[in-house]
């Protein structure tokens, strides 16, 4: 499609990369070297793959689980809650049964979950007419509480410290993947890649992915074609749970062999991002999400030089800012 | 005040909207502005409003010369207008309305403000609850509320464009009194309508236009209803004939039908309609008579009472996807709202609507070869030219598009076609294109609806036509099925 | 009756920085644009309110730095979502995560510690007077003054505003600016309830003042009530903490999230727009 950008969607991308820059340099880091350390370690060998590769299938997942909602004009920013949820269905299923029975019926409730916690704000938006960017909200600040709440108390580990349940039967874990390389992979991100690829074939080739893009397209030309919008909504909200909650049960099932408070380190928000890169097309998602990796993993190893963290919140809010400015001038074309 | 525009030129794109017009309207005249759709009278109208900067031309008001580079200015210099769609604001009061833009201060004194209004109203004999949400107004209410609000700016040239679209007979009256006395107290009033009887018998002065091009400008005195028709169309209208149908057993049954509009009034109110199997009926009407109310109730998209029968099927009680499947197709009235996704393709756009039927769908899934052939077709039927069947549909012109939605009804063998008005912004080519291929698929065993508020396209291209008022279907006696002034009394609900 | 008067005054303290938000956030949404992006801007705030007044050791100084992040913040969001169309909600979450990570790099970055302690701050009290202004003076902005009655004009239908002489662009920018800067006052009132600054510290604030808005149909007093019931929920929990409630102990977790329970199960039950600006989030 044609973009109209003008000149100030130039300077604003550029001022974007100087803050950036600035960012890095006013914690006293010199640059070249943190650049080094960033890329070293985000993608240097098979330990800093396998650090990157634990980051991109949650972003990836939860990536795919926004563009689902997106596709019908949604905006789920309650897939971090779905995610925790989903892991919190996971791990109740695990600590009471083992093997690999325990492992399947794990990912089964995490997609439940998932999908549960999306119930309200899709039934709202799709019923009460109520914005589900609010009810996400609400429903991501309730996931959090709700499971502080419960790892405090009602399924914490009483042989720890920490808020956490106890370790998962190693019976129970998603088998691992050595690749060739020496990056270490969960089985989970197979799980992954499928659920993307079968996202992208059933959007473009059945009849309910054409409805769904029809109308997050034109609500008004759906229904004149015969095409529920609210169910569709409600359909693709559902569905976008089920796939964050799914995320939450393999990483804890893949990853983390446990459940412990404030999980997700904001992954359903980065996930925006990830989502907004791919409107184009679904493929788009996994080299989307493999930048949001490669950011988050890099940040975590430059702390060492001094720069915190932080550094991957300045970048995500200036990659949304910037795509977002750059699909508002598209949208404009559409219009026209 | 007289205003004066001269050599007016307007491009949008690469259409020439309005080509060198001239237009003059004298103070203390009804001034009426005429012409078929889409022959540049509201896009005039917002040259002079500063709404429009024109690419060439002067205004002149009251003598001296003007530009205008937004609406703001326009206003200052004493020019308002009331457009086709109200600018009344539902969610705020109509105090509230009526000064919005034009407040008598930083800080609003309700009292005294209230009390200007009640004068104001009193002046044209209105009566207005000025602290009510104005959502509860009628059209006719949000008519008077307008003309109001251009008092209140001290309008003294005041355009209003298509006032009586959404007025009944009686208030339609009531309207041009108020404006006759506006205009004997001094103020230039200019109408843009397409209703010839309200020119001949409220206006002085016309200025008609066609195809952006002004083709005539005088007084109205001992001008005649047959030359001014032709003026605007440019030939004298004469049916033809296009052999009759036969028409079969009835297939499409309302009976009693209500539904309402978005106002919460019963625009459809107790319709009754039957149309046989091989007719192409014309739905004549006023705008807002309930046509639009009435193809959304036969869709499924409004909900609606009474009872609607498709060929032996009660689809009263079925949703638009099962009477789609039964045969039901439609041209809409808004292409761009209702069908097409402006960014999709035409593949995309091609089975939009037919994406459930055999075909284009297999069992759950959809089959691209097949869409691929549909869009090579629909846009073979009426030679739309495109760039490529895989560039969005908004890349076509306005006339391109239409041919392509107007050509998507008639795929995957349609039993019932409704058609709002489906040469909309098409050429006499065009159209005469798009009704021929809609009557041979009624020849073939098709039954069409055409809604138009053009009743001599109706009279011209239909088999027969019946009149939409107040939202009843009424034919016209037996034996003057398709008599003009049979019909236009219907119409008018003249007795 | 000492424990009334304890509850009602931390009532007090903790409702009105959401007060202070959620009159940003009105004047921001009743102009159209969806402001889900209090939270980061409060943040903003805060943070180099405490910042520049422990560098400085001068109060207003540490204000006038507050307040000027959060308006700064809000013109980057006007820019975005008027000049460029932008979406006003992945704009929102844009500025969200630029104010945690922005915050979060130079506290720990620049400034090299956990959090920015021990700053002079205002009398509290002031902001209380301010929020309370700010209230009863958007009642009557909104109803009596021509920029209300324009504001809500813009809100409901640009284009129609547009139409009568308006110019929906400026009223937006404006009202964004006024937002930035009521957003500002309450992320300093936050950082001077707590006497320092710690990363994240806003926790959701402006969100909840977002819901009490939303709650409130967009408008002032019901949004006051709102935001004064979520902090005497916030009190209540800081007052009842380890006592049992007919017998049972209320964990927490339980107070904390009220607010959003309120608002979901509000949404659940209220049908329609409740009473928001029609064009909300159209650009």
């Amino acid at each position: 499609m044609r973009t109209r950008l003008g000149w100030t969607h130039g300077v604003f991308i550029a001022a974007s990369l100087v803050l950036i820059f600035l960012s890095v340099r006013a914690t006293g880091a010199d640059f070249g070297e943190t650049a080094q350390f960033f890329v070293r370690g985000s993608l240097g060998g098979p330990a800093a793959w396998t650090r990157t590769l634990k980051e991109f299938l949650p972003l990836l997942m939860l990536g795919t689980a926004v563009l689902v909602a997106l596709r019908a004009g949604l905006f789920n920013i309650g897939a971090d809650g779905q995610f925790t949820v989903g892991a919190l269905g996971a791990a109740v299923v695990v600590l009471r049964l083992g093997g690999a029975s325990g492992m399947l019926l794990g990912l089964a409730a995490g997609l439940a979950f998932g999908a549960l916690w999306a119930l309200p704000a899709g039934w709202i938006r799709a019923y009460r007419g109520g914005h589900e960017v609010i009810s996400t909200i609400m429903l991501n600040n309730i996931a959090r509480l709700l499971t502080l709440y419960l790892v405090k108390g009602p399924i914490k580990d009483p042989d720890q410290q920490g808020q956490t349940t106890a370790t998962f039967p190693t019976s129970t874990s998603l088998p691992e993947i050595t690749l060739p390389s020496g990056t270490l992979v969960t089985s989970g991100l197979v799980v992954g890649l499928l659920v993307v690829v079968g996202f992208w074939i059933w959007e473009r080739r059945t009849v309910a992915g054409y409805e769904l893009n029809l109308v997050g397209a034109n609500p008004t030309a759906a229904s004149v074609a015969g095409v529920s919008a609210k169910r569709v909504k409600l359909g693709a909200m559902l569905a976008s749970g089920a796939v964050a909650g799914l995320a939450g049960a393999i990483f804890v099932l893949g990853h983390e062999h446990r459940f412990y408070a404030n999980l997700s380190p904001g992954y359903g928000f980065d996930a925006l991002g990830v989502a907004m890169l791919a409107v184009s097309g679904v493929p788009a998602l996994v080299p989307a999400a493999l930048a949001f990796a490669v950011i988050s993993t890099g940040t975590a190893s430059i702390q060492t030089l001094g720069v915190p963290r932080g550094l991957s919140g300045v970048i995500l809010g200036l990659t949304l800012l910037g795509v977002a400015a750059v699909a508002g001038a598209r949208k404009r074309i559409a219009h026209e | 005040m007289t205003v004066e525009l001269h050599d007016i030129t307007v491009r949008f794109g690469d259409v020439v909207a309005l080509d060198g017009v001239s237009f003059v309207a004298d103070q203390g005249k009804i001034h009426a502005l005429v012409g078929e759709n889409g022959a540049g009278k509201t896009t005039l109208m917002r040259v002079l409003y500063g709404a429009v900067v024109p690419d060439a031309g002067t205004i002149h008001v009251a003598g001296s010369r003007v530009s205008f580079r937004n609406s703001g200015e326009a206003i200052a210099a004493g020019i308002g207008m009331v457009s086709q769609h109200y600018s009344v604001i539902p969610e705020l009061t109509c105090l509230e309305n009526l000064i919005l833009g034009a407040e008598p201060g930083w800080a609003l004194h309700r009292g005294a403000t209230i009390q200007r209004a009640r004068e104001l109203a009193a002046k044209m004999g209105y009566e207005f609850d000025w602290a009510a949400s104005a959502d509860r107004l009628g059209p006719a209410g949000s008519q008077k509320l307008e003309i109001l609000k251009l008092l209140w700016r001290g309008s003294r040239t005041m355009i209003l464009d298509e006032p009586t679209a959404m007025l009944s007979p009686a208030d339609s009256e009531g309207l041009f009194q108020s404006l006759r006395s506006l205009a004997d107290q001094g103020a230039t009033v200019i109408v843009v309508t397409h209703r010839l009887p309200e020119v001949l018998q409220h206006c002085e002065q016309v200025t008609v236009l066609r195809g952006g091009k002004q083709v005539g400008a005088q007084p109205v005195k001992n001008l005649e209803a047959a030359s001014l028709a032709e003026l605007i169309v440019g030939q004298q209208v004469q049916a033809r004939n296009h052999g009759s149908a036969i028409p079969g057993e009835p297939v499409l049954e309302v009976v009693g039908l209500r539904a309402k509009g978005y106002r919460g009034d019963w625009a459809v109110d107790g319709a009754d309609l039957t149309l046989h199997e091989g007719e192409m009926v014309g739905l004549a009407g006023v705008d807002g008579n309930g046509q639009r109310e009435l193809f959304h109730a036969l869709v499924g998209t409004l909900p609606s009472e009474g009872t609607i029968r498709f060929r032996d099927e009660d689809w009263s009680g079925q949703g638009t996807a099962r009477r789609i499947a039964d045969g039901l197709r439609l041209v809409p009235e808004d292409r761009h709202e209702e069908g097409a996704v402006d960014s999709w393709s035409l593949v995309e756009n091609s089975i939009l609507g037919l994406q459930r039927c055999p075909g284009p769908a297999r069992a759950a899934w959809l089959d691209r070869t097949q869409a691929t052939a549909i869009a090579q077709r629909v846009t073979e039927r009426f030679a739309t030219r495109h760039g490529g069947l895989d560039y969005p549909i908004s890349s076509l012109s306005g006339g391109n598009q239409q041919r392509f939605v107007a050509a998507r009804a008639l795929e995957m063998s349609p039993k019932l076609v409704l058609a709002f008005q489906p040469s909309r912004g098409l050429d006499i080519r065009g159209s005469e294109d798009v009704f021929a291929a809609i009557r041979s698929e009624c020849r073939a065993g098709a039954t069409a609806l055409i809604a138009s508020f053009d009743l001599d396209e109706l009279l011209s291209q239909c088999d027969r036509v019946v009149v939409m008022s107040r939202g009843k279907i009424v034919a016209p006696p037996r034996g003057a099925e398709m008599d003009r002034s049979a019909i236009g009394k219907l119409m008018t609900e003249v007795e | 009756m000492n424990d009334l008067l304890l509850l009602l005054g931390s009532t007090v303290v903790l409702g009105s920085p959401l007060v202070l938000a959620a009159m940003g956030g009105l004047l921001s949404e009743r102009s159209g644009v969806m402001n889900i992006a209090l939270e980061g801007k409060m943040l903003a705030a805060a943070c180099l309110t405490a910042v520049v007044s422990s560098s400085t050791g001068n109060p207003w100084a540490g204000v006038a730095a507050g307040v000027a992040a959060s308006v700064t913040l809000s013109l980057v969001h006007a820019l975005v979502t008027q000049h460029f169309k932008a979406d006003h909600i992945v704009s929102g979450m844009g500025i969200n995560a630029l104010a945690a990570g922005g915050t979060s790099l130079l506290v720990k970055g620049v400034f090299d510690r956990e959090g920015a302690a021990a700053p002079v701050f205002l009398p509290v009290a002031a902001y209380w007077v301010t929020a309370l202004v700010a209230v009863l003076y958007l009642v009557w902005y909104l109803t009596r003054t021509r920029g209300g009655i324009r504001l809500m004009a813009v809100g409901n239908s640009p284009s129609k505003s547009r139409q009568m002489g308006l110019d929906p662009l400026r009223i937006r920018i404006v009202s964004l600016l006024a937002a930035g800067l009521l957003c500002g006052l309450g992320g300093c009132l936050i950082a001077s309830n707590a006497g320092s600054f710690t990363d994240g510290m806003t926790s959701g604030r402006g969100f909840i003042a977002l819901a009490a808005l939303i709650l409130g149909g967009w408008r002032p007093l019901p949004a006051l009530a709102g935001c004064l019931a979520f902090g005497m929920t916030e009190a209540l929990q800081l007052q009842l903490q380890g006592t049992l409630l007919l017998g049972v102990a209320i964990p927490t977790e339980a107070w904390n999230a009220l607010p959003y329970l309120a608002t979901l199960v509000a949404l659940l039950f209220r049908k329609g727009r409740g009473g928001g600006p029609a064009s909300l989030g159209v650009n």
